[in-house]
C-alpha cells in the first residue's frame, strides 16, 4: 500500500486491497467447488484416503475409530467451528424436544442480551430471525429422520447456513465483551477484548480458537469435546472437554486449522 | 429472484429512508439493487465542507457476509482514498462485520473524512500534506469540493 504515484493514470486496474481480495475469492471459490457446506456421514475410515502414505496419521485414524463411528465433514472456509458446532448441536437435540424447547428459549432471551451491549437491533434481527425460523422449521416435522434431513439440506442452503454462523458469531462477541476481565487475559498482542471481536470473532471466515470456543460453548450454555488429531509423537489423539468438566453434547474432531463432527 | 443478500438490501434501503442519518444518502440503480449510488456531504468544520461527493456501492451475492466495493466517483484528494477512487477503511477490509448496514458504512466513509489515518495511506502524497503541510492539504481538498459541485 501506499506505493501508488499519484501521477500515474490507474486505467482499469484494482488498488492493492482489491486484488488481494480477488484472490481470496478465487481460493474460496475453489474450495466451495469441492466441499459441501456439511456433508454426509462417513465411516472414520474414510479418513485414510487423505492420508495413505502417512503412518502417524493412520495410527491415529485407528485410534479414533475404536471411540467414533461416523465422521461429517464440513467446508473448511474459516466458518467450520462455528457451522459444524451449530449444526450438530442442533442436530442431536432434534432427538429430545426438550432440549430444542429450552434451547429456543435461550436464543429468544439471546438477542435482547446483544441489543444491551450496543450491537445494532436492526440488522441482529435478521441474522436471530433466520436462526429462529431454522430452530422452528425443523421443531415442526414430527418425524426425527425428516428433521434430520430438513436441517441438513437447510444448513447446506448457503443464505440459511451463513445466518445460522454469524448469529453464533455474534453470540460468541457478545459473551466476550460480556466477560471481558475474564477473556482479556487469553487474548495477544495487547489488543482489547472488543477489538478482537471485530477483527477475530464477527468477520466471517475467521478461523476459531481455544479462546472462539470457550465462549461459543458459555453462550449456548454446553459443552464441547475436541479431539486433537495432528503429527505430535503420542499413538493417541488427546481430547479436550470444553468448558472442563462439563459432559459433551457435541464431539468435533480438529485438525491443524479445521473441523469436522464426530459421531460416537 | 429473491436471494438473501437482496432481500437485505431493501431492507438497508427501506431503514435507510426511514431513519437517514445526517450528511449521507444512497439508493439502488434504477435496474439493479446489487449497484448503489451515494452521496456524501463534506462533515462541517473540516476542508470538505459543502463538497458532495458521490460513490458507487457494488454489492455481492455474499453481502452483508462480506462487504460491498465502494468507490469515490468524485475525484477525491485524502489520504485513504485511492487514485481510482477505491477506499482503504479497515471495516471495508478486515473488520467488516456482517452488522454494518449500507447506512453504517457511508457514516463511516464520512466520518473517514473528518479523521484521515495518514499511517495507513492509499494516497501518500495526500498523507504527507496532512502530516506535514496542512495548509497545501486544505488547498488540494477545496479544489476537490469546487469539483464537486461540477460533477
Amino acid at each position: 500500500m501506499g506505493d501508488e504515484q499519484e501521477s500515474e493514470p490507474v486505467i482499469g486496474t484494482g488498488n492493492q486491497d482489491e486484488l488481494i481480495m480477488q484472490q481470496q475469492r478465487q481460493i474460496e471459490r475453489e474450495i466451495s467447488e469441492s466441499t459441501a457446506l456439511v456433508g454426509e456421514l462417513e465411516p472414520i475410515v474414510s479418513l485414510n484416503s487423505e492420508y495413505s502414505n502417512d503412518n502417524v496419521y493412520l495410527e491415529k485414524i485407528k485410534d479414533l475409530s475404536s471411540k467414533y463411528k461416523h465422521i461429517r465433514r464440513t467446508r473448511p472456509d474459516g466458518n467450520c467451528f462455528f457451522r459444524a458446532f451449530t449444526y450438530a448441536m442442533i442436530e442431536q437435540m432434534l432427538e429430545n424436544s426438550n432440549e430444542l424447547e429450552q434451547f429456543i428459549k435461550l436464543i429468544e432471551c439471546s438477542k435482547m442480551g446483544l441489543l444491551r451491549l450496543g450491537f445494532p437491533e436492526f440488522t441482529v434481527d435478521d441474522f436471530y430471525e433466520t436462526f429462529m425460523d431454522v430452530l422452528k422449521r425443523v421443531r415442526d416435522i414430527k418425524n426425527v429422520n425428516d428433521a434430520k434431513k430438513e436441517l441438513h439440506t437447510l444448513f447446506n442452503e448457503q443464505g440459511y447456513s451463513d445466518y445460522m454462523v454469524v448469529y453464533l458469531r455474534l453470540l460468541t462477541s457478545g459473551h466476550l465483551q460480556r466477560d471481558q476481565e475474564f477473556y482479556s487475559c487469553f487474548i495477544e498482542g495487547g489488543r482489547t477484548v472488543v477489538d478482537f471481536c471485530h477483527q477475530e470473532v464477527e468477520p466471517m471466515y475467521k478461523e476459531s480458537d481455544h479462546i472462539h470456543i470457550m465462549a461459543a460453548c458459555a453462550a449456548l450454555e454446553t459443552g464441547v469435546r475436541v479431539v486433537y488429531m495432528d503429527r505430535g509423537s503420542s499413538k493417541s489423539n488427546i481430547e479436550h472437554d470444553l468448558p472442563e468438566g462439563t459432559a459433551p453434547s457435541v464431539h468435533l474432531l480438529y485438525r491443524p486449522g479445521h473441523y469436522d463432527i464426530l459421531y460416537l | 429472484m429473491s436471494t438473501p443478500a437482496r432481500r437485505r438490501l431493501m431492507r438497508d434501503f427501506k431503514r435507510l429512508q426511514e431513519d437517514p442519518p445526517t450528511g449521507v444518502s444512497g439508493a439502488p440503480t434504477d435496474n439493479n439493487i446489487m449497484i448503489w449510488n451515494a452521496v456524501i456531504f463534506g462533515p462541517h468544520d473540516t476542508p470538505f465542507e459543502d463538497g458532495t461527493f458521490k460513490l458507487t456501492i457494488e454489492f455481492t451475492e455474499e453481502y452483508p457476509n462480506k462487504p460491498p466495493t465502494v468507490r469515490f466517483v468524485s475525484h477525491m484528494f485524502h489520504p485513504n482514498v485511492y487514485a481510482d477512487g477505491g477506499i482503504c477503511l479497515d471495516i471495508l477490509q478486515n473488520r467488516w462485520s456482517p452488522t454494518y448496514d449500507v447506512s453504517a458504512i457511508l457514516t463511516s466513509i464520512q466520518s473517514l473524512l473528518s479523521d484521515p489515518n495518514p499511517n495507513s495511506p492509499a494516497n501518500s502524497m495526500a498523507a504527507q500534506l496532512y502530516k506535514e503541510n496542512r495548509r497545501e492539504y486544505e488547498k488540494r481538498v477545496k479544489a476537490c469540493v469546487e469539483q464537486s459541485f461540477i460533477d
